[in-house]
């Protein structure tokens, strides 16, 4: 079959919270002998970059968004067996919700898809103030901090992140990657909160990663 | 003097806001959109606008009774020199910031009463989730739904109960005062009032 029907037939179980059909497409796939990398890539990713369409189209609800994106974050793990990270990592990168932000799917993907292509992923979850970002990030020595929000009042939270970072004159050796739902519709936002990047979806994080750590200079210190 | 207050609100919380009203706490004229329009983001952002226009121009002053419901609320704040209460959404506006937090930690599902009447028809034909399904992602998210019980309706245990075994989740029920919702309606009041 096609790889562009696949998608579309994986969209369409997506948005119909179909998760077992999702979840036996998927296995077909990988079971018809496409790599699990290009199950994601030429399934995964078209489809979750549609849904994302239809999100900022605003066509689905926030509850409809979810259970949607929920079942891409199955199709996602069936395509990451355990214990598939690169034994080479290529540097710390924190991550977490902003305060006040409960939304943790996003995040979650995103740390999955990080974390399969070779980042040391520093999860702190949901609700975290920027003081504990940071504090992670100078003890593991991380140049780049994900921080993800899901609405605008939640996401200019991240301003204190922004500036705490730049209060203890670490602007050159720590990058704020900023993302979320939020920040698709209002890209002005990224500017807005202090972000030195965003990327539209978790498959975008990776490269958007490499290239805020190719920015820094210089080794990260307390 | 306070000036003359128009309220919009979700029909989330109308009965909190009557009772507001009832006891003399807050004072003006209650407007409510039906809660279910969330489920359509353009339709509630087209209704929102909608009542907006057709109130801007009173005397007075005007206050959103909404979270950060859709896409652009914060827009049409802006855009209508309105007052907004300062919460994320329905749930903190009867709890407050803190307990709120403490509770979404607790990864608590949290069930308003006029939601709790129609929680089957919003998952079930609103969001499609037959009971397998609803019980692997509430399960794999939530620990445990809570009822906010703001004591104007009696608690409905049936839906409750139904709905705890729809979804594999526990039920508790919590009692809200409406003190932390008049604190952010009076300060949402004095900040549209402040715009004039």
């Amino acid at each position: 079959m096609n790889r562009q029907v696949w998608s579309g037939q994986l969209l369409t179980f997506m948005i119909n919270a179909d998760r077992v059909g999702a979840a036996a497409l998927v296995d077909k796939a990988l079971a018809e002998g496409i790599e699990p990398r290009q199950v994601i890539a030429d399934i995964l990713d078209p489809a979750i970059v549609q849904l994302g369409r239809l999100w900022e189209e605003e066509t689905m609800s926030l509850a409809q968004n979810f259970v949607a994106s929920k079942i891409a974050e199955d199709t996602l793990l069936r395509c990451i067996p355990e214990n598939s990270v690169s034994p080479q990592t290529k540097g710390a990168v924190v991550i977490g919700n902003i305060e006040d932000d409960f939304h943790s799917l996003g995040r979650k993907t995103v740390g999955l898809f990080l974390a399969a292509a070779g980042w040391d992923v520093h999860d702190l979850g949901n609700d975290v103030p920027a003081e504990d970002f940071l504090e992670k990030a100078l003890e593991v020595g991380a140049c780049v901090i994900g921080a993800s929000a899901m609405m605008q009042t939640t996401a200019l939270n991240i301003r204190k992140l922004r500036e705490l970072i730049d209060s203890r004159g670490l602007a050159q050796q720590i990058k704020l990657a900023v993302g979320g739902a939020v920040f698709n519709w209002r890209p002005d936002l990224v500017t807005e909160v202090g972000g030195d990047g965003t990327a539209r979806n978790a498959v975008g994080v990776d490269e958007l990663c490499m290239r805020l750590q190719a920015q820094v200079c210089g080794e990260v210190t307390p | 003097m306070t000036p003359r207050t128009v309220w919009l609100s979700c029909g989330v919380v109308r009965a909190e806001m009557e009772e507001l009203q009832r006891r003399g706490l807050i004072d003006g004229e209650l407007l409510f959109l039906d809660s279910m329009l969330h489920m359509d983001p353009p339709l509630l952002e087209a209704r929102l606008t909608a009542a907006l226009e057709q109130n801007v121009d009173q005397p007075g002053c005007l206050v959103l009774v909404y979270g950060d419901c859709s896409a652009h609320m914060l827009d049409l704040v802006s855009r209508f020199h309105v007052g907004r209460v300062p919460v994320i959404n329905c749930a903190q506006l009867l709890l407050g910031r803190e307990r709120y937090r403490q509770l979404m930690r607790e990864e608590a599902f949290l069930v308003l009463p006029e939601w709790a009447r129609r929680w089957e028809h919003i998952m079930k034909n609103e969001l499609g989730l037959n009971k397998e399904v609803a019980h692997g992602l509430m399960g794999e998210n939530r620990g445990v739904l809570v009822y906010l019980d703001s004591g104007l309706t009696p608690v409905p245990e049936q839906h409750l109960v139904e709905f705890s075994a729809y979804s594999g989740l526990p039920w508790r029920v919590e009692t809200v005062t409406l003190d932390c919702m008049l604190a952010a309606l009076l300060e949402a009041q004095s900040v549209a009032c402040n715009l004039l």
